[in-house]
């Protein structure tokens, strides 16, 4: 069953022992997962450490600057979010094995597990969406902002806890926005006929089951793509001010998180993917590290934009915002002064969400090259964020009669929960 | 200056008459540095080309009709003699790799080669430029070299070119030598009605090139495999005389009960004694439609429907499964059933997610040659030729699996055995019989010598903590031998039909325990898969885990079997058994009660409602409309500068089983095949699964709204209805004819049946007001304009343009096909509406 993270993890005794301790219950409801796609360098983001010189000398690329964290510091490119940082927690002591390749790390953060060749596991936002479901019909219950890929898959819950998704935030949500060529008029003449092919059809197989589920699928499918949804994706009704507060298009898909959230929906990703930026996304080799600031800047003005929308909008605790990556990358810089990938020893971070934020989980070394305290599994990440969200990290899912814990022997941070 | 003297060039050579005056030599394995310099090697293939262009290179097949990879490099010399027309003429080399081009031994022009290239942020190249000729301009990353050349008397052309190499892709890409005077459009050189170098041309020269290819290679291919074919024929003969020994008895015909010989008798005899009725038949008109998809995963096209009411009632059901069964789309629809249980699952961009080879073209081309299972299931077994193009060596591939072989006997087991040992990966299994030595012992037996546990393939126990639910009695690091496992299976074949050849190794060894005739029960999971897939529900469920299972008609499976294994293993023969049956040809199900969900109450009163798979409405929608299925090449490396182990081209897909997960886990707006992601977002909303990790005999076919919406709102359903110069529904809307012709026509070609008269009513309301004045005059057709910029490669896609190209293209795809000119808008819209209210009825995807 479960494996193979265990083997990685090398804790088995105390994990063992904390499996029969009944798991803490948050009472967050929904959840906003940033996702930095690519690797972003903790050293130059939530981990800072002493400046290298961007050549032989390892360390940070960027000053650091003090946080609302007491003694605490984060990269001199996120000021806007350092003082909020009292509402967030730091993890920088994440930890698994998957270095080479960035689709299998990407993989293992969005399931919590590695690919097993007998199962394909659901990603965290198909398990959310499995275990609460959308809060009404009107809405699904797993958005994602970025590419459909098989890191995002349901796997073997099935398409049912699949993702609606769009790759811009103009252009909506794939299947959900009509045709840019049908206009209500148009639409109103497709849906009138369609009523009498459906009734036609209906009534020639009037006690047929399967009939009658597929046309009832039919008839919730409008309702979802209903006008109730649908203002959700049109922005403009939100404060210019606030708009531009959020910044350009990340910025505009972690407003968009916020509506999502706002009417009823459970887990939104959000892909910080633009990667001409910088010319290499937060996969800073080589020359991608030049630029890297302003991927920090564009982040910096969306996060904490969203840290204080949510919170004037009395949702922050309620809503847990994560911001995860498949890896971190090493203090030293490359040949061609950029950074390779390291996933022994990284940050993630985790805001809102009713948890006792303020703190700081885990150290790494002088340089950010290893743990000194508390390593974090990527099944402990997911544990914390499943108990933020109320659910039971160990309770079973099912693959036919095969039982699946929620995560791989995850133990939540504890002490993010009073 | 018209190349009026060319005749003579086409005339005067024909080194290989059979499809052109060029020859072209494939050589392999030349010593490193002499590639550009064949001389007297020995070339190990030689065929002919109509002319100049190559953009697809022969495959190469083993006896056993498998592709195999070609040395790295190959070299490839093309050659022409002919009669030059007087005068100086322009020679055109276009080549990705190296090249040389010769007049009469005299190099004329070169092309560089290629170099492996490890960046992913390169510039974008600047686009290509149309200049005043006409010419198609060199795709990136390809050279052009030019040359004069005097004519006036008879040359020797020779061009030699290095196709692949370490880190490249083994493909020429648009290799072509032209020539024409200066400052004009070049026209490829072979005769005088070559193609000239312009950009439809081109088109025009790949698409035959692959289908002259195609062909080719098949009667190759089942030329080599000649010796093969005779053996299994023989093992076939014995195997019908072990079999002879054990009939099956068939039942009398039941008095009242529908029967035709065979099946129905079985279904009879049982029903009889229950309170359970056969359903009735359903219209002929029904039955086309189910079979048609049944067996081509098709719907049936209006043609065909109207041929089909021409025939003879009596017989037109009969001639319709025939005609089916020979159609070549019958393979097309095998495929996609059999990627599933065996889990193929190829990744298209640094493969790291429990990845497979594409071994769905040989999947494919084995039910094309009608290669008998048994034999399919051997070559499955051996898992030889090429990983990367698509023969089951791709099978044994499993990456990042830390026991591949383990999770193949796993498949192998499922998908023929109907033994599921999934949970014996880790421990024995809890709910079956296995121990995980059952399992490790088959992957031995695949690995070909004894397997050592892997630690990560265990459960961990702790000293002191909690037991774990489930038994192990293996230790990590243990040492498993290759042995069979399943005795009481069969223990051994001895009283078997030797082996069809010399092989004896534990893969060998393990096919022929298999296949065995001894081993009943391969030929019976075997069939119970083809009538589930035909009915609905297995005889025995679940299909691939008879472990507790038990058979509804147990002697009708036996009947089944052994027709399976004296018709030599072939699956269309059970196919054929089942469509002629009356149980097949009844009306579906109503409710899935207790008699369809337990083996003692399962009577078959009638097959269940089923719904197209994702691939079936896929391909269907592409019927209806009669549009070609449009969609990128499946490449993430375009510019054939990575190794295929890392970048595999998947060619453009032309039937949906084609299609693979579009592997963007790196989430870039560069990596993304806009048209492919269209056409996937609606296969997975209909249970297709993009990644298939596992084995999986029954897809998830719960019905979500998202089926609906994807298919009502989204980009292909969009150009499925588009009335573009290339929709048939355009043609049909142009014709001269009254408008309930157009109506009926419309509901033949989409639903396979004529509209009731309330939907005529209906659609007479909607179209008749614009119908007269519908066509604009004077207004012309115009070709397809979407294009995929083909300069955005891995090189290059981390850059701002290459994001982009992408994202605009992604963008203008939105707006779906272009719409013809040659219907008013008032009436093309209208007549759009109407064909989206039928293709999103319930009643288009759900089977009749």
């Amino acid at each position: 069953m479960q494996r193979r993270d265990f083997l990685m993890t090398g804790a088995a005794g105390a994990a063992m022992a904390a499996v029969n301790e009944a798991p803490p219950k948050g009472k967050a409801g929904a959840c906003i997962y940033i996702w930095l796609g690519g690797g972003a360098a903790h050293t130059d983001t939530w981990d800072p450490k002493v400046r290298g010189d961007g050549k032989k000398k390892p360390g940070s690329y960027y000053d650091s600057i003090d946080t609302a964290i007491r003694g605490e510091k984060v990269c001199e490119h996120l000021k806007k979010s350092a003082p909020l940082m009292d509402r967030a927690v730091i993890v920088r002591s994440v930890s698994h094995g998957i270095s080479a390749e960035h689709a299998a790390a990407a993989n293992l953060v969005h399931t919590g597990r590695l690919p097993s060749g007998t199962l394909q596991y659901p990603s965290i936002g198909s398990i959310v969406a499995n275990q609460l479901g959308a809060r009404t019909e009107e809405v699904p219950a797993y958005v994602v902002m970025g590419y459909p890929n098989i890191m995002r898959d349901p796997g073997f819950l099935g398409a049912k806890y699949g993702y609606v998704y769009l790759t811009q935030t103009e252009t909506g949500p794939t299947g959900l926005i009509r045709p840019p060529d049908v206009d209500l008029n148009r639409e109103d003449r497709r849906e009138t006929l369609l009523g009498k092919m459906r009734e036609g059809y209906r009534k020639r197989n009037a006690k047929d089951e399967v009939v009658e589920q597929q046309d009832a699928v039919t008839r919730q499918a409008f309702k979802l793509a209903g006008p109730k949804f649908l203002n959700v994706f049109d922005l403009k009704r939100e404060a210019q001010a606030l708009r531009e507060s959020y910044g350009g298009e990340f910025g505009q898909r972690c407003l968009l998180a916020r509506r999502l959230v706002q009417s009823g929906v459970r887990f939104v990703e959000v892909s910080h993917n633009l990667n001409f930026l910088n010319g290499s996304g937060w996969d800073t080799h080589n020359e991608g590290q030049l630029n890297q600031h302003l991927l920090i800047q564009e982040l910096d003005s969306a996060f904490s934009t969203l840290i204080s929308d949510l919170e004037k909008n009395k949702m922050l605790d309620s809503t847990l915002v994560v911001v995860a990556t498949e890896f971190g990358r090493p203090p030293e810089f490359d040949s061609g002064g950029g950074r390779g990938h390291q996933s022994l020893a990284y940050s993630m971070v985790l805001a809102g969400g009713g948890l006792k934020t303020g703190q700081v989980v885990g150290r790494t070394d002088d340089t950010g090259k290893k743990i000194v305290e508390k390593r974090v599994s990527i099944p402990d990440f997911h544990a914390t964020i499943h108990c933020a969200l109320g659910i039971d990290p160990h309770k079973n899912m099912f693959a036919g009669e095969r039982p699946v814990p929620i995560t791989d022997r995850g133990q939540p941070l504890r002490e993010l929960f009073s | 200056m018209r190349l009026t003297a060319l005749p003579l060039f086409a005339a005067a050579m024909a080194l290989c008459a059979e499809t052109g005056p060029v020859r072209v030599e494939i050589f392999e394995d030349l010593p490193k540095g002499s590639e550009l310099a064949p001389g007297e090697a020995k070339p190990v293939f030689v065929y002919s080309e109509p002319y100049f262009a190559f953009p697809r290179i022969p495959t190469k097949y083993s006896g056993e009709a498998l592709p195999l990879d070609r040395s790295v490099p190959f070299v490839m010399r093309a050659t022409m003699e002919g009669a030059l027309p007087a005068g100086k003429h322009v020679f055109r080399l276009r080549s990705r790799g190296a090249a040389v081009l010769t007049v009469d031994g005299v190099e004329v022009a070169r092309t560089a080669g290629q170099k492996p290239n490890t960046s992913s942020d390169d510039p974008v190249p600047p686009p290509v430029v149309h200049d005043d000729s006409g010419r198609r301009p060199a795709p990136y990353p390809h050279q052009d070299a030019v040359a004069e050349v005097a004519g006036g008397k008879t040359r020797r052309i020779e061009l030699i070119t290095v196709i692949g190499g370490k880190g490249l892709m083994p493909t020429p890409g648009e290799l072509s030598v032209s020539f024409g005077p200066a400052g004009k459009v070049e026209r490829l050189l072979g005769g005088a009605d070559a193609p000239m170098l312009t950009d439809e041309a081109w088109d025009g020269v790949v698409a035959q090139s692959e289908a002259r290819h195609r062909t080719a290679d098949r009667a190759r291919r089942l030329d080599s495999s000649k010796d093969v074919v005779a053996r299994w024929r023989q093992r076939h003969d014995a195997v019908r005389e072990y079999w002879k020994s054990r009939p099956v008895a068939v039942p009398a015909a039941t008095a009242g009960y529908p029967a035709n010989p065979g099946i129905d008798r079985f279904l009879a005899a049982k029903m009889k004694a229950s309170t359970v009725a056969p359903l009735a038949s359903i219209s002929d008109l029904e039955f086309l439609r189910r079979v048609t998809l049944d067996a081509t995963g098709l719907i049936p096209t209006a043609e065909e429907v109207r041929a089909f009411q021409a025939d003879p009632p009596a017989t037109r059901r009969a001639k319709a499964v025939e005609r089916l069964l020979a159609d070549p789309a019958w393979a097309d629809n095998q495929v996609s059933y059999w990627q599933d249980v065996l889990a193929e699952n190829p990744g298209i961009l640094k493969p790291d997610l429990n990845n497979t080879g594409p071994f769905r073209f040989w999947i494919h081309q084995a039910f094309q040659d009608g290669v008998p299972f048994d034999r399919f299931v051997t070559e499955l077994v051996q898992m030889e030729g090429s990983a990367h193009q698509g023969a089951p060596a791709g099978f044994a591939q499993a990456t990042l699996n830390d026991a591949p072989m383990a999770a193949k006997a796993d498949i192998l087991a499922q998908a023929f055995l109907g033994q599921k040992l999934g949970c014996a990966r880790c421990h024995d299994a809890p709910f079956h019989p296995f121990k995980q030595k059952d399992l490790f012992s088959l992957a031995a037996m695949l690995n070909g010598k004894p397997m050592k546990l892997p630690v990560t393939s265990t459960v961990p126990v702790v000293e002191g903590m909690r037991k774990p639910a489930v038994q192990i009695t293996l230790k990590p690091g243990e040492i498993i031998e290759p042995e069979w496992a399943f005795h009481d299976l069969i223990r051994h074949n001895d009283g078997a039909p030797a082996p069809t050849d010399g092989k004896v190794d534990s893969r060998r060894q393990l096919a022929n325990l298999i296949v065995s005739p001894q081993n009943e029960r391969f030929a019976k999971v075997v069939v119970n898969r083809v009538w589930k897939r035909h009915m609905g529900l297995g005889i025995v469920e679940p299909v691939d885990d008879w472990s507790r299972a038990k058979a509804s008609h147990p002697e009708l499976l036996d009947f089944l079997a052994r027709e399976f294994v004296m018709s030599g293993y072939d699956i269309k023969h059970v196919s054929r058994l089942i469509f002629q049956s009356h149980a097949y040809q009844r009306k579906p199900v109503e409710q899935l009660t207790e008699q369809q969900t337990t083996a003692e109450k399962r009577y078959f009163a009638g097959p269940l409602r089923r719904r197209m798979s994702a691939e079936q409405l896929v391909d269907s929608l592409h019927r209806a409309a009669g549009k070609e299925f449009e969609c990128e090449e499946l490449n993430l490396n375009p510019a054939g500068d990575r190794s295929p182990n890392q970048f595999l081209n998947m060619g453009k897909p032309s039937r949906a089983w084609q299609m693979t997960a579009l592997s963007n886990e790196r989430d870039r707006p560069a990596l993304a095949l806009p048209v492919a992601q269209s056409i996937v977002d609606v296969m997975t909303a209909y249970g297709w699964r993009q990644s298939r990790q596992s084995a999986a005999t029954q897809r998830d076919d719960a019905a979500s709204p998202m089926q609906t919406l994807i298919l009502a709102n989204g980009v292909l359903g969009t150009r499925m209805i588009r009335l573009s110069d290339d929709s048939a529904f355009t043609a049909l809307a142009l014709k001269d004819a009254p408008l309930t012709q157009l109506i009926a026509e419309t509901f033949l070609r989409v639903l396979s049946r004529p509209p009731a008269p309330e939907e005529l009513k209906s659609m007479r309301e909607l179209l008749e007001p614009h119908y007269a004045g519908r066509k604009v005059a004077g207004a012309e057709s115009a070709a397809l304009a979407r294009k995929t910029d083909t300069r955005v490669s891995w090189s290059n896609h981390l850059s701002a343009e290459a994001t982009r190209i992408r994202m605009e293209e992604e963008r203008n795809l939105r707006m779906g096909d272009q719409p013809t000119n040659r219907l008013k808008p008032a009436f093309r819209e209208r007549y759009e509406d109407a064909l989206w209210a039928m293709v999103n009825s319930p009643e288009f995807v759900l089977m009749p």
